[in-house]
């Protein structure tokens, strides 16, 4: 039995524990997730607000940093007894292959060590010193930005570790912090917490890392409201409902489910370089079997190079077979075999009536990859390894398809010479799209990335400023005044 | 075979009662010969998949067609111009309908009657109801001309129902007054009453009631029928919940609360024998069977396994008798328990799933 969360100042006794169960294989774990009444949920609020207010503000974010840094160095140690939990229990918990859940981790921990966490700040932050106290401002006068007093993240989702970062953020702005744990991987963000309450007790005495059920309306109506912002991820439905739910003067920001693609240029096309911009592909299409909003489901490719856009389906082909015994796919629940399984029919069935298409898939249906020469637009797949490579004469040509999907579209994985590159960018940006990466990193952004085209922590802040008036006014007050 | 032919030894299937693997196989084998040989589109799907009159041997091995094709492909062994009966789907998510097409209703209807005589009929104190009155909470046959639902709908009616029976959802919407004037007569005079409909007119008549304060003491033999599932027409509501409901509303006992499972797709309906427990047990006549498999390999699972529903119709004469459906299920004693559907919807990650995209697409 594995227990979840981190209730700062709450007895595990006092608590309800409710057990959610995880099985591969022939290995189960019991992981117990808090369940809070009212009053603890009113308790935990206060007191997280209560040492925010006097213990975080009273910190620099260069102290905080330091402090987050030595919890992640931990993480990142294969040898510390933490890193160790994660890599024996995380695979269990959200089925993912064991070796690809450990270089995942270390790849996205990278990206929070103290350097990291600097780049960060600077994203948002011109002078990060303007977090710490009132700074002179270019316009006249000082500011200074405030984070959220309490700060409510609701996360979702299974990719290992991904509430860190907005756990992170918040702590840089000084956010007393309250995260709600996703049910499919309820472990991560409540060993962060317990790691940091070793190296800093008072810190972690600011974040409290809670439960309930989706959906649950009392629990969630009571967190909602005593919030001073909301960060939530999950289905467009999902943050409907919570939005609901949110008072009028709390801010929310949502985090929706996007789509994401590739593009490969002609000029990465030739004998040499198709193959590894195929390999790449496929490991963007593999990592994490595309649970993730970064995670290719389309691939256009520009025809005219060496490799044609065919020929390249089948390296993508090749390399996914290659992958799926390097790193197996999780296996899948039947709904999501279902999916897997009609959209496969679905472009098997496209085919009849359309030869040019083709689909390449292991008659196990582990991974399937289909092929059009028509000008098919963006399409979801059925995930869990499954994508399109539409062929395309210039890879401009598919980016008026996308604009319907505006509010949609997250990650560019390109492939092409810099010209191509600035040039589609533009075009790419002017449709929705927010991050253009290179093929192979398309699911590991780099710190300091503006999720989704935001600002991290800057959308987290308020500005309090000291006009220039007021200054003046001041020295009219002045001792020294004459 | 002619189909003519064909629809004569169907009926003869039908007729003689009961089925064993070899019957089956036979007449499976046949009605396969018939489509693989009238039909081009399924001729191409099994030939994709190597399955040709030579290699097929076993109703088993004919290869199923997931019910998403009969959206893209015209699968008819008639020309669709002489097929006068076409029903639809529904199509809720991509607004595009999936089509059977029927050159004849003999098959169909024989199919149905024989059946639901057999699994609706039934008098729990002895002898089966010759007739029955009626309600009805779907839309007429010619309101819906393509619904196949509708279709079996009036079927029950004017095959099982009395000369009073009567309809109550309409253009002007679902008739609460001539509901609950229905449901109180049969209250006053004692005769045993059906109720028939879609599962989210049943929702929508029990909260209309609700919220008169009405319920009724359906006389003894009073049955319930309810079919499709709410589709997005009503809340969900659990299947525990439902039945309760149903039975507390209409005083009528969970075991007289019958579901049916059909299909624009099939030519045959299963059934459940009431719902005192839930998920019920639905089965079929001898002429249909099912299989459970992993969508993926197209393998059965190991009995007992959570799996995909295929279904071999053989009064689906003109179409296709096999198809995969997108339901979840599993094999147990007697008949199959339907999971729900097997559509991704539990999905974990923040990638955005097929469904979403679409729902997006249409919105913008």
């Amino acid at each position: 039995m594995e227990r979840a969360g981190h209730l700062p100042g709450l007895s595990a006794d006092a608590v309800d524990w409710r057990t959610l169960t995880f099985r591969r294989g022939a290995e189960t774990l019991d992981v117990a997730v808090p369940v809070l009444s009212e009053a603890q949920i009113a308790e935990l609020a206060t007191r997280v607000r209560t040492n925010a207010r006097t213990y975080l503000r009273s910190r620099t974010v260069a102290e905080i940093a330091a402090t987050i840094d030595r919890a992640v160095a931990r993480l990142l140690d294969r040898d510390d007894p933490w890193r160790q939990k994660a890599e024996r229990l995380l695979p269990l918990v959200t089925g993912y292959d064991a070796e690809m859940v450990r270089l995942g981790l270390t790849g996205y921990l990278k990206t929070f060590r103290g350097p990291e966490l600097r780049k960060f700040i600077a994203e948002d932050f011109a002078n990060p010193a303007v977090l710490d106290d009132f700074q002179p401002m270019p316009k006249g006068g000082f500011a200074r930005a405030f984070g959220p007093e309490l700060l409510l993240h609701v996360w979702a989702g299974n990719v290992p570790g991904l509430p860190l970062w907005s756990l992170i953020s918040g702590l840089l702005v000084k956010a007393g912090t309250v995260g709600k744990l996703p049910s499919a991987e309820p472990l991560f963000a409540g060993w962060f917490a317990q790691i940091l309450a070793e190296i800093d007790p008072e810190l972690a005495g600011c974040i409290a890392i809670v439960w309930w059920k989706g959906g649950d309306e009392a629990a969630e109506r009571a967190w909602l409201g005593r919030a001073d912002t909301v960060v939530a991820y999950g289905g467009n439905d999902a943050l409907e409902a919570i939005r609901a739910r949110v008072p009028i003067t709390t801010r929310f920001l949502p985090y929706g489910h996007k789509i994401s693609f590739g593009m490969v240029a002609r000029s990465a096309l030739d004998a040499g370089k198709a193959g590894a911009a195929a390999r790449q592909a496929a490991y963007d299409v593999a990592r994490y079997d595309q649970q993730g909003c970064y995670s290719p489901q389309t691939f256009f490719v520009e025809r005219g190079g060496r490799v044609s856009p065919r020929e390249f389906a089948g390296y993508l082909a090749h390399e996914l077979g290659a992958l799926g015994s390097k790193f197996p796919r999780r296996p899948l629940s039947m709904g999501e075999a279902g999916s897997v399984a009609s959209w496969r029919n679905a472009e098997e069935t496209k085919g009849f009536a359309d030869p040019s298409r083709a689909l390449l898939g292991d008659p196990a249906g582990s991974w399937a990859v289909a092929y059009t020469d028509a000008a098919d637009g963006l399409s979801p797949c059925g995930l869990n390894r499954t994508v399109t490579v539409v062929a395309v004469d210039r890879l401009a040509d598919a980016v008026p398809g996308l604009a319907p999907y505006r509010a949609f579209l997250q990650t560019v994985g390109i492939a092409a010479a810099p010209e191509e590159l600035f040039a589609l960018a533009g075009a790419l940006g002017a449709v929705g799209a927010t991050r253009l990466c290179a093929l192979g990193r398309m699911t590991a952004p780099e710190a300091g990335w503006h999720h989704d085209g935001r600002f991290n922590l800057l959308d987290l802040v308020t500005m309090t400023e000291i006009e220039g008036s007021a200054e003046r006014a001041a020295e009219s007050f002045a001792p020294y005044t004459d | 075979m002619t189909e003519a032919r064909l629809v004569e030894d169907l009926l003869a299937f039908i007729a003689a009662g009961e089925a064993d693997e070899e019957a089956f196989n036979r007449m499976a084998l046949a009605v396969f010969a018939h489509q693989f040989e009238t039909n081009a589109p399924y001729r191409r799907f099994a030939t994709q998949r190597a399955r040709t009159l030579r290699t097929v041997k076993s109703w088993r091995d004919v290869p199923a067609v997931p019910i998403s094709a009969f959206k893209d492909l015209t699968l008819s062994g008639r020309p669709p111009e002489e097929c006068p009966y076409v029903f639809m789907t529904s199509g809720t998510t991509k607004g595009v309908r999936g089509k059977s097409h029927h050159p004849t209703l003999a098959v169909y209807d024989r199919s149905m009657t024989v059946n639901f005589r057999r699994r609706f009929m039934a008098n729990p104190y002895g002898g089966d109801f010759e007739r029955l009155r009626m309600g009805i909470l779907f839309p007429t046959e010619q309101a819906m001309p393509n619904s196949s639902l509708a279709h079996y709908l009036a079927l029950a009616r004017s095959e099982f129902g009395t000369a009073e029976s009567r309809y109550f959802v309409s253009d002007a919407g679902l008739d609460v007054d001539g509901a609950i004037e229905a449901l109180s007569r049969a209250e006053e005079t004692g005769e045993p009453y059906a109720l028939l409909g879609a599962s989210f007119s049943v929702v929508h008549l029990m909260d209309a009631l609700a919220e008169r304060g009405r319920s009724f003491a359906l006389p003894a033999g009073s049955r319930i029928l309810d079919t499709g599932g709410f589709k997005g027409q009503s809340r969900e509501m659990a299947a525990e919940e439902f039945y309760s409901r149903l039975s507390a509303t209409f005083g009528v006992p969970r075991r007289l609360c019958i579901n049916m499972y059909g299909m624009t797709e099939l030519s045959t309906q299963f059934y459940d024998d009431g719902n005192e427990t839930c998920p019920s047990v639905k089965s079929g006549p001898h002429w249909i069977r099912s299989r459970v498999i992993n969508p993926l390999t197209g393998q059965e699972v190991p009995r007992g396994s959570v799996g995909v529903l295929v279904h071999h119709d053989l009064a689906h004469f003109n179409c296709a008798s096999a198809i995969l459906t997108e339901d979840a299920g599993v094999e147990v004693e007697g008949g199959f328990q339907l999971l729900g559907r097997a559509d991704g919807a539990d999905a974990k990650g923040c990638s955005m799933a097929v469904e979403d995209f679409l729902k997006a697409a249409r919105a913008s």
